[in-house]
């Protein structure tokens, strides 16, 4: 296969650019960079095809060479392009230099180790020198142009890399005052200024001189990176480009440059400025906003360097200097703007917000300039849209809505309305020849009147809400004006039931100053209808969303009325919505036998169900759990499906949720006493519980299955009293007991949590003897201490005393079961326990540190714990 | 301060996508940096279809607006701007300007410096005005002179190479792209210092200088007792000036005969170098009173090679050209109508063409009309339910005409006859066409004297004016009629 020909090429770029992606994805993708630099050099392509594929790469470099690597070969491969091309004219030269510069910027391999950027910068900067760089570089009737297109280069990298000319900046002055284009070298020298005096403030440098070193050598030493590749230079979020933010959240930092620097950087700024006449509208524009932006950080840099510009800019209609004119009065505040400049400024804006010579984008855009007017002295809050103060309703009156703007131009005077409406309350000074709310009541008619319109198209409709949500917005505190647009709302949904979407994304989105009365008149709008209407089903949904508590006799006559005439499946749907608004509503009357007359009547089974369902909920849940069970599904917000939502709330209010503990449990003083060893719970809560039930379990069959101990309701910060868990133990040992909580949200929902294992000790489980019935307590040990042999053990052993002695020992952990005492010295126990184990100790013949302890039980498994029981009980006094 | 992509779509409703992409150019090195600066608020250029399908639904052009959609018709969805928010690839690609003008979709996403999250106002956006500039300099390219889809097909086909001189990295460098297709041709010659850049040659030839004077006459009548009658003077003065050297120093005066009114707003080319602070400060704002400067007005300038719009202005004149009434009646399925016009003895009774248009909205055909004029005659277009009274040269010695009649309809059909929301149940209106040649309302001329020009050579001067019509309305004074703050007797 030959090379590809011209009409082959222009398929293949037709087929690229229609979907870059898919090309890319397809066979010929792989292929399509390196043929194209290769056809560069073709002799068979037509210059005109060749500036094709340069602008295909201009485009989509990143498609093209998608890595650094790919990049920097493109570029190199460019750069040899360009080193080979002919000695006479070529519209290619241009359009190389252009796409090795977006080779390099948008491929990320611009930089100090790329030898591609060692090659094309020196190459720009002679370009933009106007020096003679040889024959290679074309006739010299091209060098002008080149002149030109190698400054727009050399300022794209600059964009990209600020600083990389910073060292250079003397250079470009000397450049702009002998010849050379004055618009291309203008624009990148103020950049370069710009991004030298960002970087220079960051670091914390002055400006060292840069601006006058004149003469910098072009050619021969290493491109000056220094600046560039500064850690803080490299391009990052700057500052927001509005200058009215504090300068220190910009992240510019304050710089304050010598005398002689601030003298330099003066003639710099006043050079750029005194020829800007010489420049594109835009371009001009270009270089106020960037010569404001670098003025801006400076000390001891009056603006007044801009006054003589101000007057010529103001004049002019175009868009972009008066944008940048109020850039640097945002800028520049009161040092560059008095207050008189202030109001001619504002006069010129409300002017051109209004000039019937000017396109309505551009008075769209003024108008959003004058509700964001940087001024002087703002007294509103930041950040929001505001009528400026010397913005009067005389200023305003060519800047009033009208039935007869554009939508987006109808909603951007409304808003200016709306605000001043808002003032003139405040004001409480009415003018004889003012009446703003008047006409806005007219306004919002009028739009009604539209969107009434059967078969309009939905954008008239739309715009109406739009105007009621931006008049709810701002004016929601006047009564004035909110009662007739409720009437006129629930006029309109008479007219036009259709438009129930849009009431309903109204009533969703305004605050209860409007939402409240609407709602009250759009159910009165519904319910006083008969029941049998070709709009039923925007009736019911409307009432779905506005029925509540409030007259609910209109609204279940209505619904009854309606249930005959529901005979499809949506319509059913829509019926059953309200029941479940009213249900939630807490409305019992009445709802009870409409759910009952529609489980019966109703032809689809779905919706037969589904009033049966509702009738159970109704007649088994209580009020509050209820309005959970059909309350929006947190679940699933984004589901329009009604059905499933439902589902998903009934799923959340029928079931057990798993939750984190909301409760702490702790086992309190012992209580030795009754038949069996009962333990003694403390409960705090978090929140409030109810109908709470603690399940425990516990490890390794060591007792029988315990039962669940119930509270009605726990409070938090309110004290519980003691919950008694009695243990059955099936053997007499200490053992974990696994608990779960079951409980009860205020939010209605079924709750249950795991809560840490509680431990209960061997003591735990200590009973006394009940008394011996003849009063010899002493026979009665004895008996007990000698019943415990064979079958049992005996041992014995030194039970350590702490400070207290025996007698507070004893007092402390024994008192219970002790039978025999001679107070202070000898004790006898008996211990017993469950099931059918007993534990007899004599303690006699104290020491100071110490007693021994004599011990016997019928059970040798008991013999280790009491072992360990004793020997801890002096660590626990 | 640089644009991201330019797109040009053309609006075809009915076909499948609604409209097709005719010109897109991205900027690769303004994306780079977009990325940097969004950080994570941002949002990649989409490709032309997806990019062309989001746009469309956000601007209601898709055939689709039968159903309620949230992300488009919900009441908070408020776009006060030209600026669009549009999803695409799940993001919220912001903001992309764009607006329609004559079936074209002009659109272009600028560059924001910053993070996206939350949306700093427009007005700190730099690339914001640039884009307008660049749309608005796309949009008179394409329809300077241009008469039919080849002429627009070959400007079409030159975009890609003015763009590559007008805005080759994404920055603009100038918004009239009619210089960049001039320096293409002009590359050859030599550039002395000091050349404007939006003057990119030098003119070779016989000196001469064109002054035209057009203004437009809006009007909105009303015929009613609390609704004040409305009407405005727009003027553009535009010129032409073929003279040799760089920069060729000329002045124009404008002036007004003694019972002229004053000329107010005016706005003027950026290449005026001086303003008087009375032509500044001129403004419709300000009750008029004797005090106010009526010339002459002067505007020192350079011009560029190129036809352009020295100034536009405005004017209060003291009486609409031509005061009339329409009522219209309805009578079941026929209306009743009666229109008196009444030209004003001081305007020039010499038009090129004066017609009115009487249409009907929201009815079905005209099936009958039966009529009586005083003057001129009326064409019936039945279809498009309109009548067209042709007044023609000149109003008769009495200066005042009439038309009365009746007017009967057919059934609706929705598709062929016109829908208007304005015009719902009586409220029409009827709308005056004419211009009149060698005259202006406000009076106001260019005195081949007073211009003065410095630069070698006496330059032959030639002056032009005319008056037109613009959006000259007659409402139905028996019907409620949509009004401007302006219009409120308060």
């Amino acid at each position: 296969m030959g090379p590809p020909s011209r009409e082959t090429w222009a398929q293949r770029l037709g087929a690229f650019r229609a979907s870059p992606s898919a090309f890319m994805a397809g066979p010929e993708g792989e292929d399509l960079g390196r043929d194209l630099l290769s056809e560069l050099r073709s002799e068979k392509l037509s210059e005109q095809t060749k500036v094709s594929l340069l602008v295909l790469s201009l485009e989509y470099p990143a498609q093209l060479w998608p890595d650094a690597a790919a990049a920097e070969a493109a570029a190199t491969s460019l750069l040899d392009t360009l080193v080979l091309l002919p000695p006479r004219p070529s519209a290619l030269r241009r359009s190389l230099l252009l796409a090795a510069t977006t080779a390099l910027a948008a491929g990320d391999a611009l930089g100090p180790t790329s030898g591609a950027s060692r090659r094309l910068l020196p190459l720009l900067l002679g370009l933009a020198s106007g020096r003679d760089l040889g024959r290679g570089f074309g006739p010299a009737s091209e060098q002008r142009p080149l002149q030109a297109t190698a400054c727009e280069c050399l300022r794209e990298l600059e964009s990209c890399k600020p600083g990389l000319l910073g060292g250079y900046l003397g250079l470009l002055r000397s450049l702009l005052g002998q010849e050379g284009p004055v618009q291309p070298l203008s624009l990148l020298l103020a950049l370069a200024l710009r991004n030298t005096l960002v970087i220079q403030a960051r670091a914390r440098a002055g400006l060292q001189g840069l601006l006058v070193a004149g003469d910098t050598p072009v050619t021969g030493g290493p491109w000056n990176w220094t600046l560039a590749e500064d850690g803080d230079a490299h391009l990052q979020p700057q500052a927001p480009s509005w200058p009215a933010a504090e300068e220190e959240a910009c992240g510019l930092a304050v710089l304050e440059p010598s005398p002689e620097e601030a003298r330099e950087l003066r003639a710099a700024v006043a050079q750029l400025l005194d020829t800007s006449y010489l420049l594109t509208p835009v371009a001009q524009a270009q270089l106020l906003w960037l010569l404001g932006w670098a003025l801006r950080g400076l000390r001891g840099q009056p603006p007044v360097l801009f006054k003589p510009q101000l007057v010529r800019l103001l004049g002019t209609a175009q868009l972009t200097l008066l944008h940048a004119v109020l850039a640097l009065k945002a800028a520049f505040g009161e040092a560059l703007f008095t207050a008189q400049d202030e109001a001619l400024l504002l006069r010129r804006l409300t002017l051109a917000a209004q000039h019937p010579a000017l396109p309505l984008p551009a008075h769209l855009f003024y108008l959003h300039c004058l509700l964001n007017f940087p001024e002087n002295w703002p007294l509103g809050p930041t950040g929001e849209e505001t009528a400026p103060l010397l913005l009067g309703p005389r200023l305003c009156r060519g800047l009033l809505p009208s039935l007869l703007h554009d939508p987006s131009a109808l909603l951007a005077h409304l808003h200016l309305l709306c605000l001043l409406c808002a003032e003139d309350e405040e004001k409480e000074e009415k003018g004889q020849d003012w009446c703003p709310q008047h006409y806005l009541g007219e306004l919002l008619a009028g739009l009604r009147q539209r969107a009434a319109l059967h078969g309009g198209p939905r954008a008239l409709a739309t715009l109406c809400f739009q105007a009621s949500y931006l008049v709810v917005h701002c004016l929601a505190t006047q009564p004035t004006v909110l009662t007739p647009l409720t009437h006129g709302l629930a006029q309109l949904y008479r007219a036009r039931p259709a438009l129930a979407p849009h009431f309903v994304d109204l009533l969703d989105r305004v605050g209860p100053e409007l939402g409240e009365p609407l709602r009250a008149a759009l159910r009165q709008e519904v319910v006083s209808r008969p029941g049998r209407d070709e709009a039923l089903r925007w009736h019911l949904q409307i009432l779905s969303k506005v029925a509540d508590g409030k007259a609910p006799s209109a609204t279940l006559g209505f619904l009854r009325a309606a249930a005959a005439h529901c005979s499809d499946w949506g319509l059913q749907q829509a019926l059953l919505q309200v029941c479940r608004a009213l249900l939630r509503a807490g409305v019992a009357e009445g709802l009870a036998d409409l759910l009952q007359a529609m489980a019966r009547q109703l032809e689809d089974p779905d919706g037969r169900d589904h009033a049966r369902l509702y009738y159970i909920l109704l007649a088994h849940l209580a009020g509050p759990k209820l309005g959970v069970a059909l309350g929006p599904s947190l679940a699933a917000p984004a589901l329009t499906s009604s059905l499933v939502a439902e589902n998903q709330g009934f799923a959340a209010v029928l079931m057990v949720q798993e939750a984190p503990a909301p409760m702490r449990l702790s086992v309190g003083p012992r209580r030795a006493a009754g038949p069996v060893p009962v333990l003694q719970l403390q409960v705090e809560v978090l929140e409030p519980l109810y109908s709470v039930e603690l399940r425990f379990r516990v490890e390794g069959q060591l007792y029988a299955p315990l039962g669940a101990v119930h509270v009605p309701c726990l409070l938090p910060g309110r004290p519980c009293r003691p919950l008694h868990l009695p243990l059955r133990p099936r053997r007499p040992a200490p053992a974990r007991l696994a608990v779960r909580a079951l409980f009860a949200t205020p939010a209605g929902l079924t709750c249950h949590a795991h809560l840490p294992p509680l431990l209960v000790n061997f003591a735990d489980l200590f009973l006394p003897f009940p008394r011996a019935p003849d009063g010899d307590n002493q026979g009665f040990f004895e008996e007990l201490w000698d019943s415990c042999l064979p079958e049992g053990a005996e041992s014995r052993l030194w039970c350590p005393l702490g400070p207290q002695g025996l007698e507070a020992l004893v007092a402390c952990h024994l008192e219970p079961f002790v039978v025999v005492a001679q107070p202070p010295t000898s004790y006898h126990v008996a211990i017993r326990l469950p099931p059918a184990s007993r534990l007899l100790l004599r303690l006699e013949a104290a020491q100071g540190d110490g007693v021994p302890v004599a011990l016997r039980t019928d059970d040798w498994a008991v013999l280790p714990l009491a072992g360990d029981y004793l020997r801890g009980l002096s660590a626990a006094v | 301060m640089a644009q991201r992509a330019v797109w040009l779509i053309s609006h075809e409703p009915g076909t499948p996508l609604c409209g097709t992409v005719r010109f897109s150019r991205r900027y690769p090195t303004v994306e780079k940096r977009a990325k940097v600066f969004n950080g994570t608020s941002y949002v990649p250029i989409p490709e032309d279809g997806p990019f062309l399908k989001a746009l469309f639904f956000e601007l209601r052009l898709l055939d689709d607006d039968k159903d309620f959609v949230e992300s488009r018709d919900s009441c908070s969805h408020i776009n006060k701007t030209s600026v669009y928010g549009l999803l695409v690839g799940g993001g919220e690609l912001w903001p992309v300007v764009a607006f329609l003008k004559n079936n074209m979709i002009y659109a272009c996403v600028p560059l924001v410096e910053q993070t996206l999250s939350p949306r700093p106002p427009l007005i700190s956006i730099s690339g914001i005005s640039q884009s307008f500039e660049l749309l608005f300099g796309i949009q008179d390219f394409l329809h300077l002179g241009q008469k039919n889809e080849t002429e627009l097909n070959t400007k079409l086909n030159q975009l890609p190479d003015l763009l590559l001189q007008a805005c080759p990295f994404g920055t603009l460098l100038d918004a009239n792209l009619q210089n960049s297709l001039d320096s293409i041709n002009f590359a050859s010659v030599t550039h002395p210092q000091k050349q404007p850049a939006w003057k990119v040659g030098t003119y070779k030839g016989k000196p001469q200088v064109s002054i035209s004077i057009t203004e437009k006459v809006k009007s909105m009548q009303y015929d009613k007792q609390d609704i004040a009658d409305t009407w405005q003077v727009v003027g553009a003065v535009t010129c032409k000036c073929d003279l040799e050297g760089i920069m060729p120093n000329v002045t124009i005066s404008l002036s007004l005969p003694t019972n002229g009114s004053p000329l107010q707003d005016i706005l003027v080319h950026p290449c005026v170098t001086s303003l008087d602070s009375a032509i500044l400060t001129s403004s419709s704002i300000d009750a008029m009173d004797d005090s106010a400067f009526s010339g002459p007005y002067k505007f020192p300038f350079t011009p560029p090679l190129e036809s352009f719009n020295l100034c536009y202005y405005t004017s209060q004149v003291p009486v609409p050209p031509i005061l009339g009434f329409y009522q219209m009646k309805e009578e079941e399925i026929q209306v009743k109508i009666t229109v008196n016009l009444k030209l004003h003895e001081s305007v020039k009774n010499n038009f090129e063409f004066c017609e009115a248009r009487i249409p009907f909205y929201n009815r079905g055909p005209v099936t009958h009309v039966e009529y009586k004029v005083s003057f001129g005659q009326l064409e019936v277009f039945r279809e498009r339910s309109l009548l067209i009274w042709i007044i023609g040269q000149k109003f008769p010695k009495s200066m005042e005409i009439s038309l009365s009649g009746t007017v009967t309809f057919g059934a609706k059909s929705h598709e062929k006859q016109p829908f208007d929301e304005i015009c719902i149940g009586g409220t029409a209106y009827l709308k005056l066409h004419f211009k009149i040649l060698d005259y202006t309302l406000t009076g106001c001329y260019a005195d081949q004297h007073s211009v003065q020009v410095f630069a070698s050579g006496k330059p032959k001067i030639s002056t032009h004016r005319k008056l037109i019509s613009s959006d000259y309305y007659i409402w139905n004074s028996k019907a409620p009629a949509p009004i401007t703050y302006g219009s409120l007797l308060l």
